[in-house]
């Protein structure tokens, strides 16, 4: 466990190491995509009140929300990192050390977390004076603990999913493409694009079932006070089981996937 | 400490002609070629050896590296190292291990070594005062520590060797890889990180494998060498060994007194030997061996020699035709 911290305290140092980039990344990054978020709602709006059970302002919060979540869910461009470490044969370094690679990985993206703490309260904080919280909706402390939770959930739970894929590189070497389809998967399937109460109702059921929405949009259904203690429960359960199913897959194309492993070069 | 018993490895690689046409038809059909990196290769390291592994760019000294250190599986073949099978990556083996590749680096690129040699005492559940004493040790055996609070990617070449070196040490492995610690280096480096590797070994007498392209890397580190073509070992043997079967002469130069006219390539000088160079100041003579001490007396008797030297053939030179004798074997075997 000391080992785990350190890392992601090397990590953390690692990611701050550089001063401007981090703050054009938190500045630019942030007035973009909120940006983005702000003239998408008034684009859906319109002349409409109400939509998937949200206000104009409260659909605004939805996404200031979903987009603060997001940095704390993937906190760094860990997505690719798994195969590159593959492909340019970085691996190599970590198949000699007496630890789980795997671990390793973690840690690293639980130490980019940290930086991505800092970026959210900064840049979150001015939102509730800005945006207050509309009607029907219920943000309070119990409901930040429960989205906390849900985040940290999210956060392994995203790493598991995207892990395995990233692991194929073992035999395709470039596996670019699929972590494309991923992250647009998650993006829509997660909430990030849209909020799922959008969807139809006849796919709500699927998408309870599938992994995405425990990503995004279920921590920040937390946060919203929309959850019911039961919902939320079932909801850290399923999300929970995806992990252990994404363990389980992970060892699996590991073990197969080393003994494919050319380490690069001959 | 490493045994190795026929081991071999084979790649499966895809050959594609260069042009687009090619490009097109490689997104459909694609050539697999086996390209055996590794052929059967048996010996046997003993605590305390630093071991030379020698050969052409491609000849699999590399792929024999990454198999004993864990990294790749074998194709066929044991190996035994500190009694573990490699690949299988047990704690306990990786923990008694280093591997140093000088084409790439093992540190975190964007902090000081000090931050990964941290992390590295973690990894390895190095005790404090162990890795104090360590890290102590190696920081000044290579005059590295005004390095050690610099970014590693502002090192010099040299300089950033030298913090992979303490990175790979720091746990006291008993087993060392070392894939061409000198690459690159200026021959203040490489002479620095020699000395170094010698001393270490004095004092804590691990096993080391070595790969280098630098003869002198060799020479000056490894009483024994494995030489490697095309993944086939082709000698195991001490390095005096290698010179005293393959290297059937020694090169006598003499260095004259100034003439007014150069020495001339007459029969009776290409009777003493095969004459390498001969001028107005210098005869140089490939001699067989049993014939150098007699040589070199014609040599005084007949020239104006101010200085006499005697030297055995460069090792790189004997090396390059053990390799070339066995190609040229091979080639013949196969017309036949």
């Amino acid at each position: 466990m000391r080992l785990f911290w350190k890392i992601a305290g090397i990590e953390a140092r690692k990611r701050m190491a550089y001063r401007t980039d981090f703050w054009l990344n938190s500045i630019v990054a942030f007035v973009t995509e909120l940006g983005v978020a702000y003239f998408l709602v008034l684009a859906m709006f319109g002349a409409s009140d109400r939509m998937g059970g949200y206000s104009r302002n409260g659909m605004l919060l939805y996404y200031v929300s979903v987009i603060l979540t997001a940095r704390l869910v993937r906190p760094a461009d860990l997505e690719w990192a798994i195969s590159d470490d593959i492909y340019q044969g970085a691996l190599n370094r970590y198949l000699l050390y007496p630890v789980s690679y795997g671990v390793m990985k973690y840690a690293t993206q639980i130490g980019a977390l940290f930086p991505a703490i800092v970026q959210v309260t900064l840049f979150g904080a001015w939102v509730p004076f800005v945006l207050g919280v509309p009607e029907g909706l219920h943000v309070t402390p119990v409901s930040a603990c429960m989205a906390a939770g849900a985040i940290l959930v999210a956060n392994l739970l995203h790493f598991l999913t995207v892990y395995p894929i990233q692991l194929v590189a073992f035999w395709a070497d470039n596996c670019w493409s699929l972590l494309v389809a991923h992250r647009l998967v998650v993006m829509v399937f997660g909430g990030l694009l849209l909020p799922l109460t959008l969807f139809p109702a006849w796919s709500q059921p699927i998408m309870n079932a599938l992994p995405f929405k425990y990503m995004f949009a279920f921590p920040v259904d937390a946060l919203l006070g929309r959850l019911t203690p039961g919902e939320y429960a079932a909801g850290l359960g399923i999300a929970l089981g995806w992990c252990a199913a994404g363990a389980v897959l992970t060892a699996l194309v590991w073990r197969r996937g080393t003994l494919q492993y050319t380490g690069v070069g001959i | 400490m490493i045994e190795v018993e026929k081991l071999s490895k084979t790649f499966t690689v895809h050959k594609k002609e260069p042009g687009l046409k090619a490009s097109l038809k490689s997104l459909f059909v694609r050539e697999k070629i086996d390209k055996h990196a590794v052929r059967e290769v048996s010996f046997r390291i003993d605590e305390g050896e630093i071991v030379g592994v020698v050969g052409a760019n491609g000849a699999g000294k590399t792929t024999l590296v990454k198999m004993l250190a864990g990294i790749i599986h074998p194709t066929s073949g044991e190996a035994r190292v500190l009694g573990f099978r490699p690949w299988e990556r047990a704690r306990d083996f990786t923990r008694q291990i280093a591997l140093l590749m000088g084409q790439k680096a093992q540190l975190w690129w964007d902090l000081p070594a000090a931050d990964s040699f941290l992390l590295l005492k973690e990894i390895y559940q190095i005790p404090d005062a162990t890795f104090r004493e360590a890290l102590d040790y190696l920081v000044s055996v290579l005059d590295a520590k005004e390095q050690l609070t610099i970014q590693v990617r502002r090192l010099s070449l040299g300089e950033r060797m030298k913090m992979e070196l303490i990175a790979a040490l720091l746990h006291s492995p008993r087993i060392v890889y070392l894939d061409e610690p000198t690459l690159g280096l200026d021959l203040t480096a490489q002479r620095a990180i020699r000395d170094f590797i010698l001393r270490y070994r004095e004092t804590h007498r691990p096993a080391m494998i070595l790969t280098s392209h630098y003869m002198e890397d060799i020479e000056r580190l490894c009483k024994r060498i494995l030489i490697v073509r095309e993944g086939e070992l082709v000698f195991d043997g001490s390095l005096d060994q290698v010179v005293q079967t393959y290297a059937d002469h020694k090169v006598v130069t003499a260095h004259l007194h100034k003439r007014p006219e150069p020495v001339l390539e007459t029969p009776e000088l290409r009777a003493l030997g095969q004459v390498d160079a001969c001028n107005d100041v210098m005869i140089k003579l490939r001699v067989p061996r049993p014939r150098v001490a007699e040589v070199a007396g014609e040599l005084l008797k007949r020239y104006p020699v101010a200085d006499l030297s005697i030297e055995e053939v460069d090792v790189g030179t004997i090396i390059e035709r053990i390799i070339r004798a066995r190609k040229e074997a091979d080639t013949a075997g196969v017309r036949r």
